[in-house]
């Protein structure tokens, strides 16, 4: 099966957000507090001896997509094509009309819900619109960083290696996210 | 959500504000309306935007906007307002400028105009210095609250400020040590941290000093030191001991290319003073330990080529000048001056892209009219010292009286130090006159508030801070939003109601010619595309075989080209200042003790030193008003653990931070990336005070104190301030 997803270079970023604002300008998110595409911050360490580092993290398009199998109305699919997570808005029944068993079911709190009365859930949808243009996702052409990468699993695994955690990430053996990283220097 | 239309023009322009950076913004326009923003996806190396640029459309598009021309109706700074007219509001303006000046003089107007526009060629303070230059004069005001140290520094040791490398030559480096700098949330050049990771990425060892762990020392450092405030030029000073001590200075250049080295050996090692400035002596006043002192000393002269990089934050102390001077004279003990992969911790300029260039502009260009030269000559006042002279002029031994007060282009109220005397100042002027896109803190003190255009409604040509490699030009993406105008076309209006001839004799794309047309027989960048193609093009990039590096001219000729100093040599010693005989302003680089700095005694009071630092989310106090942004992480002061349980202050708590200058709430963020003993608060956010002058707003200007360092520094990491937690019931 192909399957697109993503390489984040957790070692170049500096949790600046212009992957996650770049992406809620491209979809035009107003509500605020929806994220297709947010930054984690890690911290730990006793002064002087202190860590931080980030992780930009949106819908990593798992192999068996815990949300899909949790979702009670079928609204959530899995493109056979590309491997692309798909949300039927029509389908979906709404933060007000189901208890959202697709957020509970992600191991990575993705699904989305705006504020509005029985809004529908959202979530990255690897902008196939321009990547029918030929275009990367809008997230991967604004890191400042060039910390984000796209492109099928394993041609990005051939390229970075295989590494599947980071500090802030722990790989969900049962989804199977299509992400690979670089860590955060020691 | 709609799809994006192919059918959208696409047009390319920048921001113009004080970042440093200038990234390519390509605004989609549909029906006239700006759909989304992309940015650079061009030839390498590309611009790429960060996140306050790809935020803009939210502050384009907020219904907060300045939409008309406001007349004030309530008391000044409480921001109630109502709309009037173009013609009324024009009217207003021009019947406070002839009355001022009729009554009073010329000099009772001062004139604000600021950074909110800034490396633009047409669009920004220019526009009203003209006007107000064409009607007489008025008082100006002189100083930055970011750089003027370095300034300072840079003009003393090197007699120039194009002293900077560009940021591609941070590859070829040994040793990058990044001295209270946090480019990854300041930006300081688009593309600086994207050239510090690949740096970190070739193995060039990169160190951090500063008071906070930030994103710039996290991602980038391979060690981090924290150092208290203010004590900064002592850790060079001790550094510059080791270096002598151990023989490590390269004496030959010292002896080739500097002016009065001996004289700051002997402060160094005591012979003057009987004070040895030794590590042991450093590690009391800084807090960093001498064993570190001493193996960044070592490293720093002995891993060549290095880049003691000195861009700001400790120079904005009480004797902040002397931080760069000492780090000048550093990088010239190592010998890192005019090689690759060096840098002369100067001024940053670079000579790539485009100089200021003379004979041009709205104030050099010939003004029309038989204006007096002699009338250009006006009173100016350091931009700290505005609240202090409003409220005592010439009384207190100031230049001037002033009665109104017309700003532009910044929130000085904000962003000016001691917001409250600014309240008062402000309250006792006969008129006030703002420009604005949105009702700021300063905008609500404003008689007559007039409402400005964005970037996206008007064309203009800029270069980002070190002048290039590459040189934007501003496409209007969009007609004007409501019923705003540029600065230019309202002061074009006003010259007409005050009959001032001359004032605006061309055209928007007349003048922008006439800047290309002088730019092209600039030195650094040649060749320039005609202006048609440029414009159509948005984005020139320069192409350079090498990074632009600093006096190579200087060292190549082995000191036989002087550096323009009155020695002809890197004044480390500098006569012109002896003759000034000032304690304050030594000829040589000095630690001296800075007013509330660690050792003062109101510590005792005041124990904790606040600095005042950059954050990602907004531009100095641009873009605190989007909501994209805001909601991206909260606006906090930070507070270590140690300091925190000291006073039972708890992770989210809301704190009360407070001096002898007045008093602000905020959230508390307890956490290990700061250094014990000191505080930090993100400048820029708005001030909003209650009925009893508290600032809810957490505005760090509340606290700082209204003074500048001996040579025009703005001290804003120098001020000590107290916390405690608030009950619930009072937050």
């Amino acid at each position: 099966m192909v399957q697109f997803g993503f390489y984040f270079d957790q070692s170049r970023c500096t949790g600046c957000y212009a992957c996650s604002i770049a992406c809620k300008d491209w979809h035009d998110i107003q509500d605020n507090r929806v994220q297709w595409r947010s930054v984690i911050t890690h911290e730990r360490g006793r002064y002087p001896e202190v860590y931080l580092s980030y992780v930009s993290l949106s819908c990593n398009h798992c192999k068996q997509p815990a949300c899909a199998a949790a979702c009670p109305a079928s609204a959530i699919m899995k493109r056979e094509q590309d491997g692309i997570m798909h949300v039927d808005q029509e389908q979906c029944l709404g933060s007000q009309s189901c208890s959202l068993f697709c957020k509970e079911a992600c191991p990575y709190d993705i699904p989305q819900f705006a504020q509005d009365e029985n809004a529908k859930m959202q979530m990255c949808t690897l902008c196939t619109e321009r990547l029918a243009k030929q275009k990367n996702p809008v997230c991967v052409d604004a890191c400042p960083m060039r910390a984000l990468d796209f492109g099928l699993l394993e041609e990005l695994q051939e390229k970075y290696g295989q590494i599947k955690e980071v500090e802030g990430f722990r790989y969900s053996a049962e989804t199977q996210p299509s992400i690979i990283f670089k860590p955060r220097y020691k | 959500m709609s799809e994006p239309d192919s059918s959208a023009k696409v047009v390319i322009t920048t921001c113009p504000h004080d970042c440093g950076g200038r990234c390519v913004l390509k605004a989609h326009v549909k029906d006239g309306v700006i759909q989304r923003i992309e940015t650079d996806d061009g030839e390498e190396p590309q611009l790429r935007a960060c996140v306050r640029g790809r935020a803009y459309r939210q502050r384009v598009y907020s219904p907060e906007r300045l939409k008309y021309p406001m007349k004030r109706t309530g008391k000044r700074g409480e921001g109630s307002f109502e709309r009037i007219s173009w013609d009324e509001a024009l009217e207003t303006v021009a019947h406070h400028l002839t009355r001022t000046i009729e009554n009073y003089g010329n000099d009772a107007i001062l004139y604000i105009g600021y950074s909110g526009n800034t490396g633009t060629f047409l669009h920004n303070q220019l526009a009203v210095f003209r006007l107000l230059t064409m009607l007489g004069g008025f008082t100006a005001t002189w100083g930055s609250a970011s750089f003027w140290g370095s300034l300072f520094s840079s003009e003393t040791t090197y007699g120039s400020l194009t002293a900077g490398h560009s940021r591609d030559d941070f590859l070829n480096s040994r040793l990058i040590i990044m001295w209270g700098w946090n480019p990854a949330e300041a930006v300081q050049i688009t593309n600086t941290s994207w050239y510090l990771a690949r740096a970190r990425e070739k193995g060039i060892k990169i160190v951090a000093v500063d008071p906070r762990f930030t994103d710039s020392a996290a991602a980038f450092a391979h060690q981090w030191i924290p150092i208290r405030p203010a004590t900064d030029t002592a850790m060079l000073v001790a550094m510059a001991y080791v270096m002598i001590t151990e023989g490590l200075h390269d004496q030959e250049f010292l002896d080739t290319y500097t002016n009065g080295f001996e004289k700051f050996r002997d402060y160094v090692l005591g012979t003057s003073d009987s004070l040895p400035k030794t590590p042991a002596w450093a590690e009391s006043i800084t807090g960093v330990s001498a064993a570190t002192i001493t193996t960044l000393a070592r490293e720093y002269a002995t891993l060549k080529p290095a880049k003691l990089l000195t861009l700001g934050a400790p120079g904005r102390t009480a004797f902040g000048e002397q931080f760069h001077r000492a780090a000048a004279t550093l990088a010239a003990m190592s010998g890192n001056i005019g090689i690759y992969g060096g840098e002369p911790a100067g001024f940053g300029l670079c000579s790539v892209g485009l100089q200021p260039i003379a004979g041009t502009g709205l104030i050099a260009r010939k003004m029309p009219g038989n204006l007096p030269e002699g009338a250009r000559q006006r009173p100016s006042v350091h931009i700290t010292k505005l609240w202090d002279l409003i409220i005592k002029g010439t009384a207190g031994g100031y230049p001037a009286d002033i009665k109104m007060v017309y700003i532009t282009n910044g929130n000085p109220v904000n962003q000016f130090m001691n917001t409250n005397k600014a309240v008062r100042a402000l309250s006792s002027v006969e008129s006030i006159i703002v420009h604005e896109q949105f009702i700021t803190p300063t905008a609500r003190f404003a008689d007559i508030l007039l409402p400005v255009n964005t970037q996206f409604e008007r064309n203009d040509i800029i270069r980002p801070w070190q002048a290039g490699p590459y040189v934007i030009y501003m496409n209007k993406a969009i007609d004007c939003l409501h019923e705003s105008k540029s600065d230019l076309d309202i002061c074009t209006a006003l010259a007409e109601k005050l009959g001032i001839s001359g004032y605006n004799d061309l055209s928007e794309d007349a003048w922008l010619r006439d800047f290309w047309d002088a730019a092209k027989d600039m030195t650094y960048t040649k060749p320039l595309p005609d202006y048609d193609a440029f414009k159509a093009k948005g984005v020139h990039k320069i192409k350079q075989a090498k990074p632009a590096i600093a006096f190579t001219e200087q060292i190549q000729s082995h000191g036989r080209k002087p550096f323009p100093t009155p020695s002809g040599k890197i004044e480390i010693y500098s006569q012109t200042l002896e003759e000034k005989n000032d304690t304050n302003l030594p000829p040589i680089p000095t630690y001296i003790e800075p007013w509330e700095g660690p050792r003062d005694a109101l510590t005792a009071r005041y124990p904790l030193q606040l600095i005042t630092t950059h954050c990602k989310r907004r531009i100095h106090s641009n873009m605190y008003n989007v909501g994209w942004l805001s909601e991206l992480e909260p606006h906090v002061l930070w507070i270590n653990t140690i300091d925190a349980h000291k006073r039972n202050i708890e992770q989210g708590d809301m704190i009360r931070v407070f001096n002898d200058r007045g008093a602000i709430t905020i959230t508390a963020k307890v956490t290990e990336r700061i250094m014990p003993g000191v505080v930090s608060i993100d400048q820029g956010a708005w001030y909003s005070p209650d009925q009893n002058g508290v600032d809810r707003g957490g505005c760090v200007n509340v606290l700082l104190k209204d003074e500048h360092s001996p040579a025009g520094a703005f001290c804003s990491n120098s001020c000590l301030v107290e916390i405690e937690k608030l009950k619930s019931s009072t937050a």
